[in-house]
């Protein structure tokens, strides 16, 4: 299929969707206008009913926990998937130390810049951490601030360099991270069973509203999907990165052992 | 108010076009890390704050850098390529 | 302005789609998949966003404050985090792609051929 016959079918398959499209928006609610119900319902409730002021860490962990049992292992499979397509051209046992890079120049890195990132780094790190516990009270939870956290990482990346980061950064633990997130996760969903509660009723109590303990079980969920995104983002950075090396490698046959 | 959120919106579709538009994959990468800066404003202005730090963090710069680095692995690749042309990787 | 919203959600998906369909690199490509996807978050937080409410964070507010939908927003928040990991498996495919084949062009690219075999 020739380019300009492709972009002619979507053209076409466009200008056809077109009137569908204008009349979903007219019947669409105006906008400003109203929310759904069910978000009402929520807004109303979940305060008395959980003690939790950021109604979108109570429907993530409480309220929709299951479906977030699913994204913890949508992320997990996709990171899975990353590191299995990567790690498997590359061989598993040279995932623990930095590749060598022969034939590239070792720039040094100017003390403004390592200074810099020393200092930012803990502070983003302990931003990272404050965002990660203050899920149920302020805005973040273990989404944002696991991903802040693998930011902050790759600041060390920045003022240590690569082999520096490495040193740090292993990648088994990361492993063990993300799968442990999502592990924590799940087990929060059976140990309610235990009790002869529903799988992920909350069954922890939910300590006082506005408070840094509110909401129970949710905390230690938030603390599974922090771990899990973590690691998993910590992990993508490391493998991303090590494949830049590699295909910088030796001419041997086996570049992979450089 | 009544006005900010208009522009905003309108500030998000010039953004994500700029993103298509923009060819070069280098470039794209700042058309993309700029599309993610004009969403996490705008959810901000639609009293999200929960995802406009989701998007700083990753739309802004995650997923900017895993282009970054995918770009370099294959420039390296090309570098590779064209100095030793018949061998293959 | 009762329909900008949606009808920029459209304009973005439709963006991206031109972008699919005439993108000439792969890395490009995966750049207009993310522009589809941002156009779903500004449908569903724009569906649910009601004028002078507080956004759903009662720390400040006393509950009961009229506050916008938290269910979109619980939504799009995990989609985001998601979508980027599923950005980085794309990438790696192509990645992966460029070094058996040899092109990022995906008009060069021919099914199943078995140019620069790894394994």
């Amino acid at each position: 299929m020739t380019p300009r016959l492709r972009l002619t079918l979507l053209g076409a398959a466009l200008a056809a969707l077109l009137p569908g499209t204008a009349a979903v928006i007219g019947r669409l609610p105006e906008f400003g206008a109203t929310i759904a119900a069910y978000g009402e319902r929520i807004n109303a409730i979940v305060p008395k009913e959980r003690h939790v002021a950021n109604m979108v860490s109570a429907i993530n962990f409480d309220v929709r926990g299951l479906d977030t049992l699913g994204e913890e292992f949508m992320l997990l499979a996709a990171i899975t998937g990353t590191v299995v397509l990567l790690r498997g051209r590359r061989g598993e046992d040279m995932t623990d130390r930095a590749m060598r890079l022969p034939g590239r120049a070792i720039l040094p890195r100017s003390e403004a810049v390592v200074l810099t990132c020393r200092l930012a780094g803990p502070l983003l790190m302990l931003f990272g951490l404050y965002i990660v516990v203050h899920a149920t009270v302020t805005p973040g939870g273990g989404f944002q601030g696991g991903v802040i956290l693998a930011s902050g990482t790759l600041l060390a990346y920045l003022g240590e360099g690569y082999s520096g980061w490495r040193d740090v950064v292993r990648s088994h633990w990361l492993d063990a991270m993300e799968g442990g997130g999502a592990l924590l996760f799940a087990l929060c969903g059976l140990a309610p069973m235990l009790v002869g509660a529903a799988f992920m009723q909350n069954v922890l109590p939910f300590g006082t509203f506005r408070d840094l303990y509110s909401g129970g079980l949710m905390l230690i969920e938030n603390l599974g999907v922090a771990l899990a995104v973590c690691g998993g983002f910590t992990q993508l950075f490391l493998e991303f990165l090590e494949e830049t090396r590699e295909a910088d490698g030796p001419d041997e046959p086996g570049e992979d052992t450089a | 108010m009544s006005l900010l959120l208009p522009l905003l919106f309108l500030l998000t579709a010039a953004s994500g076009t700029a993103v298509v538009l923009v060819r070069d994959p280098a470039r794209q990468i700042f058309a993309i890390a700029g599309n993610g800066v004009v969403l996490a404003i705008l959810f901000t202005a639609l009293q999200a704050p929960d995802v406009a730090l989701s998007e700083i963090a990753v739309g802004a710069a995650a997923v900017p850098l895993l282009f970054l680095v995918a770009l370099m692995a294959v420039r390296a690749g090309k570098v590779e390529q064209a100095s030793d042309e018949g061998r293959e990787p | 302005m009762t329909w900008l919203p949606y009808a920029v959600a459209a304009w973005l998906f439709a963006a991206g789609l031109y972008g699919l369909a005439s993108s000439r690199n792969l890395i490009h490509l995966v750049g207009c998949l993310s522009v589809c996807q941002s156009a779903t978050y500004v449908l569903l937080l724009g569906l649910g966003y009601r004028w002078g409410s507080i956004a759903p964070i009662f720390y400040d507010h006393p509950p009961g404050t009229p506050a916008v939908d938290p269910v979109m927003q619980a939504l799009v928040l995990t989609d985001i985090v998601v979508g980027a990991t599923l950005t980085a498996l794309l990438l790696v495919l192509t990645v992966q792609i460029f070094k058996r084949s040899g092109t990022l062009d995906p008009e060069h690219l021919k099914p199943m051929r078995r140019k620069g075999d790894t394994r």
